[in-house]
């Protein structure tokens, strides 16, 4: 099941964006227009290894194949087969974070003892860009420090949250 | 001339005559040396760090350290030269940073080496210090007396207010004593309230709280503010600062596009990026250049006194090219006076590796804080915080009155940012609900949002005495990379500030109470803070970066270390300018008070040079 994905960079972007929205609530349009897919893909191939990141695109995959026969929800395939999975759980919460905040969280020490202790697995901000386009703020409807200032006297009135599905 | 050559060969390369040597490009130094020149003194200003503040790129590229610093802490814009350590709030916790924390207390607060100094990473808090602060032992039988009173500091802080460039309206500001001069206001109208200010404002404004037999009522008042606002009358704004190196750019002194207007950028320590808040750059660029001389990367490291007159004869600095390397050159600048503004520590440190300063055995001592606690909480309502500058407000109900018989005076700030200095919010809150709380997809970003939205953090800053015992001092077996000595630090918090800060814990709570915040402060979960047992309590604490005392100022040459104008009383000479001269500090932040301090010393010098 792996072979055609590896071969296929466009569409392990997609996947990778299709579980990020459902990782973090975003639509895939808003994940993108952050710019920063490609990044924290390549965040994420480099510390856990491609294998992984594609072990996690497949079960993703088959999740939402699955979904349409299930008695259960897409969120509850993915509680069942990724999240609760001691190698691919940790990837997964560190994506989601990864987008919200723009920062690689270093991996469990749990994790690295039972998979392997990879290279770079430190707390790192991916880049200067991924910290201003962290999805935390947007989610709060507020600004990242230092950047997107909202304009003088914009705090005065309540914050406008985006709503979302 | 023959003396000339010896003393080059013993002590470095010996610099031109300026009529002033200033040394430390902070606040303090840049409004001297700014008076000064304009005065047609020529000034040279000897700053220890880079000048990376200076150009407007120079300066972004602070802004991306910032960006990409994992903890974002209030130096993590402004990493030192390799010469020049700093404290850092990270090193506190260890105890093996720049300062040498001799205890019995962890001394909470930091400073920046760099040009332009702490004001790079300041807050802007600028409050006057309240008449009845200048006569706290006549008043109230503790702490000592200024020698100076209200009155006579009144016309310099108008003054202060309008070089730093204060946003305020003087009605929110008259009370508990404090008057202004008549027809006086602020040079910009004040920075609106926020969104959650007003919401607390609702809710508190008329409650009151007891401080000993003292009932008072509470008032959510608009601090005045060191960033931009609307301009009042013919003030024109001053924005972001853009001096490029000789041969770069266009050498325009300010940039005129940027930073006129606080734009919300939520950054305001440890970076504003626009500058709309002030940094004390801003004061330099104005100094009039055809008689100023500014170098960096220049450590003063050694005051260098005439044997027979007991005046400074110069002012030895090491001066280093390469940021990152200790090798350097040392040289001797000279002047017919000379001003240490190199910050509270600096300025004692100085004095006391060169010897001096020692008759009346002050200097160093009364090292002065505003120990303060966090409170932090959640509303019923989203409050909108996480937006707006830090703090746009404040509760100073308490920073006066008879209480003060028996325990500290305190300020509530009210945050504007959450949960982040005390929790490290929001990111802690992400990685918290997804490794703690299972959360995920949906259900992550609903939790951040009717979480996150309803943050709401206190920091009560609370008055500490003058103590002897608390003091900087050095010690030959601790030293930087030039060998100059690091701040070995003694603290403590005596009886009175620690019933002030259990008076600010209960004061936050009922506060929490009565708007309806459930009070989520939980320190043990919170970023790591210093803490001190107080009647069976553990209260927490956190530095303000309000250094004040190490070289107090008084009336009585045995009492003090300098006279009503930051004199030395032992080198006539030599003034120490900064927050080192208070000798009691209020409970405002210092830094409006020492600005006020160094233009009248800035008058006192002109008027003395010009004879
Ligand atoms: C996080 C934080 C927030 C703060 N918020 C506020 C606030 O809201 N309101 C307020 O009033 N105050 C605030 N302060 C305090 C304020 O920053 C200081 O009171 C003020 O900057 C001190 O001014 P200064 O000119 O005396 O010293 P500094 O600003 O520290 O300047 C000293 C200068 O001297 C240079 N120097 C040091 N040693 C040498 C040497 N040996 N040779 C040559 N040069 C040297 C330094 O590099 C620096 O440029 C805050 C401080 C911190 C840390
Ligand atoms: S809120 Fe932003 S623009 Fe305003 S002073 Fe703070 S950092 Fe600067």
């Amino acid at each position: 099941m792996t072979g055609p994905r590896q071969l296929d960079g466009s569409r392990r972007l997609e996947d990778f964006l299709a579980f990020s929205a459902e990782a973090t609530a975003f639509t895939v349009f808003e994940l993108r227009g952050t710019g920063q897919s490609q990044a924290y893909l390549n965040t994420c191939d480099g510390i856990v290894g491609t294998e992984v990141t594609d072990c996690l695109l497949d079960r993703y995959d088959a999740a939402r194949s699955a979904v349409v026969a299930s008695e259960s929800t897409l969120p509850e395939l993915l509680r069942r087969d990724i999240l609760s999975d001691p190698q691919l759980g940790p990837v997964a919460r560190n994506i989601a974070k990864m987008w919200f905040v723009g920062v690689w969280y270093e991996l469990p020490r749990a994790w690295t003892e039972a998979f392997g202790a990879r290279e770079g697995n430190a707390t790192f901000v991916v880049s200067t860009q991924s910290y201003t386009e962290g999805l935390l703020w947007p989610a709060i409807g507020a600004n990242p420090p230092g950047a997107k200032a909202p304009g003088f006297g914009s705090w005065a009135h309540p914050p406008r949250i985006p709503v979302f599905p | 001339m023959s003396e000339h050559r010896s003393d080059e060969r013993a002590n470095g390369i010996d610099d031109a005559q300026h009529d002033v040597v200033v040394v430390g490009a902070g606040i303090a130094g840049s409004l001297v040396a700014k008076r000064l020149t304009q005065a047609g003194f020529s000034v040279l200003v000897l700053e220890a760090g880079p000048a990376t503040a200076a150009a407007f790129d120079d300066y972004s590229n602070h802004v991306q350290a910032f960006y990409a610093a994992t903890s974002k802490g209030p130096e993590s814009a402004w990493p030192p030269a390799a010469g020049v350590p700093q404290p850092d709030t990270a090193d506190i916790r260890t105890g093996d940073g720049y300062f040498v924390q001799a205890g019995p207390l962890p001394y909470g607060s930091t400073y920046t080496r760099l040009q332009g100094g702490s004001t790079l990473h300041w807050l802007g808090v600028s409050l006057r210090m309240l008449p009845e602060d200048f006569q706290l032992q006549s008043s109230y039988g503790v702490g000592r007396d200024w020698p100076l009173d209200y009155w006579a500091l009144e016309p310099f802080y108008g003054e202060a207010e309008h070089e730093i460039g204060v946003a305020a309206d003087v009605v929110d500001q008259t009370h508990l004593g404090l008057e202004f001069a008549p027809g006086y206001d602020y040079p910009m109208h004040r920075i609106p309230p926020s969104y959650s200010d007003r919401l607390l404002a609702a809710a508190v404004d008329g409650m009151t709280v007891n401080l000993g037999e003292d009932q008072l009522a509470l008032k959510v008042r608009n601090y005045p503010a060191a960033r931009n606002s609307m301009p009042r009358g013919d003030y024109r704004p001053v924005g972001a600062v853009d001096q490029r190196r000789a041969g770069q750019g266009d050498g325009h002194g300010l940039a005129r596009d940027l930073g006129q207007r606080c734009a919300g950028n939520t950054a305001c320590t440890p970076i504003c990026p626009i500058q709309a808040k002030y940094n004390a750059g801003k004061t330099l660029a104005q100094a009039d250049g055809r008689t100023l001389q500014v170098v960096a990367q220049a450590v003063a490291s050694k005051i260098q006194l005439d044997p027979v007159t007991g005046e400074v004869r110069g002012i030895e600095y090491q001066r280093y090219d390469d940021p990152a390397s200790a090798r350097h050159t040392v040289h001797v600048a000279r002047g017919r006076v000379y001003v240490l503004a190199a910050h509270a520590i600096e300025n004692a440190k100085l004095m006391l590796a060169s010897g001096l300063g020692s008759a009346s055995g002050m200097l160093g001592r009364n090292l002065m804080d505003h120990p303060s606690i966090y409170g932090w909480g959640l509303a019923s309502h989203p409050v909108g915080p996480y937006r707006g500058p830090l703090s746009t407000s404040g509760i100073d109900d308490l920073r006066g009155g008879p209480f003060r018989a028996r325990h500290a005076a305190l300020r509530v700030d009210v945050g504007n940012d959450g949960w982040r200095a005390p929790t490290g919010a929001p990111d802690s809150t992400v990685t918290d609900a997804v490794a703690n709380r299972g959360l995920f997809g949906t259900a992550l970003r609903e939790h951040l949002r009717s979480t996150l939205s309803r943050h709401v953090r206190f920091s009560l800053n609370v008055e500490q005495l003058p103590s002897r015992s608390n003091r900087v001092s050095i010690d030959p077996r601790y030293v930087d990379l030039l060998g100059n000595p690091r701040p070995v630090i003694n603290y403590d918090i005596d009886e009175y500030t620690l019933a002030g800060m259990a008076a600010a814990k209960r004061v936050y709570q009922e506060v929490f109470r009565r708007a309806g915040i459930k009070d989520c402060t939980d320190p043990e979960q919170g970023v790591w803070f210093p803490s001190v047992a107080y009647q069976g309590d553990t209260l927490h604490y956190h530095g303000m970066g309000h250094f004040a005392g190490t070289h107090v100022m008084g009336n009585d040459p045995a009492q003090s270390v300098v006279d009503t104008d930051q004199r030395c009383w032992e080198h006539r000479n030599l003034f120490l300018v900064g927050s080192g001269s208070f000798p009691t500090m209020g409970t405002s932040n210092p830094t409006l008070t020492l600005a006020a301090l160094a233009l009248r010393t800035a008058r006192h010098l002109a008027k003395e040079l010009s004879t």
